[in-house]
């Protein structure tokens, strides 16, 4: 999920390579044309599938609620015979003394509870082929916090338990009460975004089921499997999902019923509205064609071609970066205005963007929410990595890639905001978030478990993409890319650990970087070099002025000194630049608090810069690591007339009542 | 009966023009109040940006995330600015309640007044306008009602519709509303002014009823003689800042702070352009009365100076 918003006032242009494939607009009565039935398509076998779900959905616009059944068949693949099974019910958040709800409140006092915003998920009835209905065995379990107000997590105990290698059927079913939207679910209008939408298994996970509470920090984790959805609705709506659509029959009663398939992801959404309008395109990569649909709400229709500009460009750019897009198809879900709640939000398969009805070419809000989710396809869709504990993995990562993916489409300094009088980048914009809030705690710590949801969005998303930056400087872009390309195609489809992580780009760079990691990801050492003093003297300066004049030889004693002023301890390049134009680079290991060299010139010192390639965006102050001799006030001059100007212009409009 | 004929309008600009002292001692204050404002800020930027070669990311273009650094940097350089330029702000409203008696005094004489002339005309009437201002305040009450309930229109609007447009259209509507709604608030306590000084009228609430009977009469005139200003007033305004944003250079100094001033000081000429005009009008609105009116004597001839005006 993508926290930041960015905001633009003007206008700009700028290039991108044309995709290839024909983009489509059409309104539809009916949703897409379905695609061939999966008994016809050749088994893939991506993933181990652990689980199997078949639900049958019916949804009541008037009533914004779903009735559904649902068969959970699961494959017993933890080595050993199970009897206690978790199951997620995400909806149980939207209840006023949830922890979710609690926590929000906890963040930010102002918090109002609206009765809209209620959401449940109802079992009303749970039965195991061969062990009958066991709809009153199932309890709520607390595993977390012990609130025992939060139902977001159920556990049921079988009469037997489950072999090993053995699968075991569940038959359940639920109503959904939606929410109006919140937290990336729920209705709006005629709108609908449905995720987290059923009971949904835990994750049997280093020894143990791994089936966290819904936080108000925290995303999923689930197995990977194959999902059979039909979704009964009225015939006007329009449908997305993160399927392909096998069948749609439309009923007597005037509602249609949709089929999807899906394998070799670990959830399904779907949205649906009758105001969408449907843009397709396709892409075609190493591993096929892929179909892309872009279901545009009302208003935000010139925001289509942008979606599908970015989504292309990052398609070939993560197809040659990091590895193969294997699905056919990917959806992308455009909320209508006032749902940004739902917007920038991540489904196997399926996304959800951002945008407004006035939206500058200049300002990237469409471009980078869109191209963040997307590569959650790969971080969090494939690499499944654990969001409750270690979100770092997936969002930290996406965000470090979504700086390359961006930088490279819309330019380095310009890829956040590219307006005639301003620009900013999306390194800068990581930096800035991490500088938020950037040290109350590691990156390593589990979601719910940070300060508040302000330090885990500045730590897991800004930081971690700041650190991985840094990292190049260490390791080099190239190899870090690598790194990071072996950690995919090794990892894929399966649950890898931060660990896991870190010894691929150990590997990979063939460099011990514990010393790195150690601070920058499990400690909250800040990093702030300075230079603290830097001048030249004569080095005869007790002699008179006229001497020294007439001496034209005179020789300079130039003193350079460096400060540590923080925790964290970094190898840095200092580069100290005389008036003749010669220059000398200096490397310190950063390990003491101090270091001063000096030099005897017949040359003064011009200038002195702490990492002169600027590639420690890691330092919390970039204006220190560096001292002029000669001051250039223009930039203090250019932002003292603007502070000026807006300081007379307040006072004008206020004087208007005089 | 007067008129709001472009003589008129261009009269007002001329007499603006031509008693520039008036607009250059506000200007002068605004531009002293903002500095000293500003000045703390300038001074902590300074210390981090003069000797800093990452200050050149500000020189050369407006990099955000640098100005976003600055404003993250542990010196908090930018801390205060905004509390310090709202409080320089409400002392320039008060120096202008103060200074509105001798601008008006100014114009509705239509002579150059002396300094000690222009200030006793200040204080002389400075009560009378802080009343008026916090009748002024009274007034606007209604009017940020009216704008709240737009505001939950907007937002029913918005909420309701599965389309962003009518609400954005409702709100323009409303936006436009509003401001004509002020202009003519604003017409309404203008003309009070210069009733007040014209007729040395000490009593507010009598000038506020004159000045809404004179509104009444001649609503449009008025209204269009003000409105034509504030036009002029925000499309140079807005064709200011589009230069300043995209045809100066990012590394230049001089030109944007020549340009900055300059939308300053046309922005308050502007203001003072209404206050001229309404006086001219006013003047001609005398005349027009004084020429009518049938009298067995011979009406006083109305008096170049505001104290000799002799009342309606």
């Amino acid at each position: 999920m993508r926290f930041q918003i960015v905001l633009a006032l003007a206008f700009a242009g700028v290039a991108l390579p044309a995709g290839s494939g024909q983009t489509t607009v059409t309104r539809h009565a009916a949703s897409p044309t379905p695609v061939a039935s999966p008994e016809a398509a050749p088994q893939k076998t991506l993933s181990t599938r652990v689980v199997a779900y078949q639900i049958d959905a019916h949804l009541d616009p008037p009533k914004h609620t779903i009735v559904a059944t649902e068969t959970l068949r699961y494959r017993n693949l933890t080595g050993q015979p199970q009897k206690t099974f978790p199951f997620h019910l995400y909806l149980n958040a939207f209840q006023p003394q949830s922890t979710f709800i609690t926590e929000e409140r906890r963040d930010d006092p102002d918090y109002q509870w609206k009765p809209a915003s209620f959401g449940a998920i109802n079992i009303s009835h749970l039965e195991v082929t061969g062990m009958g209905d066991l709809t009153n065995q199932f309890h709520f379990i607390q595993p977390d916090d012990r609130n025992e107000a939060d139902h977001t997590v159920m556990q049921i105990e079988l009469p037997r338990a489950v072999p090993a290698g053995a699968e075991v059927e569940f038959k359940i079913a639920f109503n959904d009460q939606m929410p109006e939207v919140v937290a990336r679910t729920g209705y709006l209008r005629d709108f609908y975004m449905v995720g987290q939408w059923f009971p949904k298994v835990g994750v049997w996970w280093k020894g143990a089921w791994n089936c966290h509470q819904f936080h108000n920090t925290t995303e999923f984790f689930a197995d990977f499997g194959s999902f059979d959805v039909k979704v009964t609705l009225p015939q006007n709506e329009i449908v997305g999902a993160g399927g392909d659509l096998i069948s749609s029959t439309n009923n007597p009663d005037g509602t249609k019923t949709l089929t999807f398939h899906s394998e070799d992801v670990h959830d399904f959404s779907w949205s649906a509205s009758p105001s969408f309008t449907d843009v397709e395109d396709s892409w075609t990569g190493s591993a096929g064609t892929v179909k892309l649909h872009v279901l545009m709400s009302p208003g935000h229709l010139a925001s289509a071609p942008r979606y599908i500009q970015v989504l292309k460009g990052t398609l070939a750019l993560y197809d040659q970066w990091i590895g193969p897009y294997p699905y056919d198809r990917l959806t992308v879900i455009d909320p209508p205005h006032g749902g940004s709640e739902a917007g920038g939000m991540e489904y196997p398969t399926l996304i959800t963007a951002d945008t407004y009805w006035f939206m500058p070419k200049g300002a990237f809000l469409p471009e980078v929410v869109t191209q963040h989710e997307f590569g959650h396809q790969y971080w969090y869709g494939m690499v499944a990595t654990n969001e409750f504990e270690e979100a770092w993995l997936d969002e930290g990562i996406n965000s470090y890639m979504e700086t390359k993916g961006m930088d490279a489409l819309y330019g380095k300094d310009t890829s956040v905001f590219n307006l005639p009088f301003a620009q900013m980048g999306e390194d800068d914009e990581e930096r800035v978030a991490y500088l938020h809030k950037p040290d109350t705690d590691p990156i390593a710590r589990f979601a719910w478990r940070f300060y508040d949801s302000g330090a885990y969005g500045a730590i897991t998303y800004g930081k971690t993409t700041t650190v991985l930056l840094t990292l190049e400087k260490i390791i080099g872009e190239e190899t870090l890319r690598q790194a990071l390309h072996t950690y995919f195609m090794r990892y894929r489809f399966t649950h890898p650990t931060g660990e896991d992580f870190i010894k691929t780009v150990e590997e990979v760079s063939g460099k011990d970087l514990r010393w790195y990691f150690d601070q920058a990801i499990s400690g909250t050492q800040m990093l702030d070099y300075k230079i603290l003093d830097a001048h030249s003297d004569p080095v005869n300066w007790y002699e008179s002025e006229d001497t020294a004049v007439k001496n034209s030889d005179v020789l300079y004693r130039t003193y350079v000194t460096v400060q540590r002023k923080d925790d964290f301890v970094f190898p840095v390049d200092v580069k100290i630049t005389f008036d003749d134009e010669k220059s000398v680079i200096e490397h310190w290991d950063g390990r003491d608090r101090w270091v001063r060299y000096v030099y005897d010139r017949k040359s003064q010192l011009v200038s002195a810069e702490i990492d002169p390639e600027h590639q420690i965006w890691l330092d919390r102050d970039f204006f220190n690591n560096s001292y002029t001799v000669t001051p250039d006030n223009r930039a203090t001059k250019k932002l003292s007339n603007i502070l000026g100007f807006a300081s007379e212009w307040i006072a004008q409009l206020l004087a208007w009542i005089a | 009966m007067a008129d709001a004929t472009p003589r008129t309008f261009f009269s007002g600009a001329s007499l603006v023009w031509g008693r520039q002292r008036v607009l250059w001692l506000i200007y002068v204050v605004n531009f002293a109040l903002a500095y000293f404002a500003t000045r703390g800020t300038n001074e902590r930027i300074a210390a981090i940006l003069d000797h800093s070669l990452a200050a050149r990311q500000i020189v050369h273009g407006f990099n955000l995330g640098a100005l976003a650094s600055l404003a993250a940097n542990p010196e908090s350089p930018l801390g205060g600015s905004i509390s310090a330029s709202l409080s320089t702000a409400m002392l320039f409203t008060v120096f202008m309640v103060f200074a509105t008696g001798g601008v008006l005094a100014t114009y509705y004489s239509g002579q150059r007044l002396h300094s000690g002339a222009f200030f006793e005309a200040c204080g002389h009437h400075f009560w009378r306008f802080v009343r008026l201002t916090i009748y002024l305040v009274v007034v606007l009450i209604p009017v940020f009602i009216l704008g709240e309930i737009m505001h939950r229109v907007y937002n029913r609007i918005d909420k309701q519709s599965i389309s962003p447009m009518p609400a954005v259209h409702f709100l323009e509507v409303a936006v436009v509303l509003v401001l004509l709604l002020l202009i003519c608030i604003r017409v309404w306590f203008d003309m009070a002014q210069v009733i007040s000084v014209a007729e040395d009228e000490r009593r507010i609430h009598k000038a506020l009823r004159r000045s809404a009977t004179l509104m009444r009469h001649n609503f449009l005139s008025l209204y269009w003689l003000y409105l034509r200003v504030s036009l002029v007033s925000w499309i140079v305004f807005a064709i200011g800042l589009h230069i300043w944003m995209t045809h100066l250079r990012p590394e230049s100094i001089l030109a944007p702070f020549l340009l900055s001033q300059f939308l300053i000081i046309f922005w308050q000429g502007c203001r003072l352009w209404q206050r001229a005009s309404e006086c001219i009008w006013y003047r001609g609105h005398q005349r027009a009365i004084a020429v009518s009116t049938p009298s067995y004597e011979p009406l006083p001839v109305i008096s170049q100076q505001p104290q000799a005006a002799p009342t309606a």
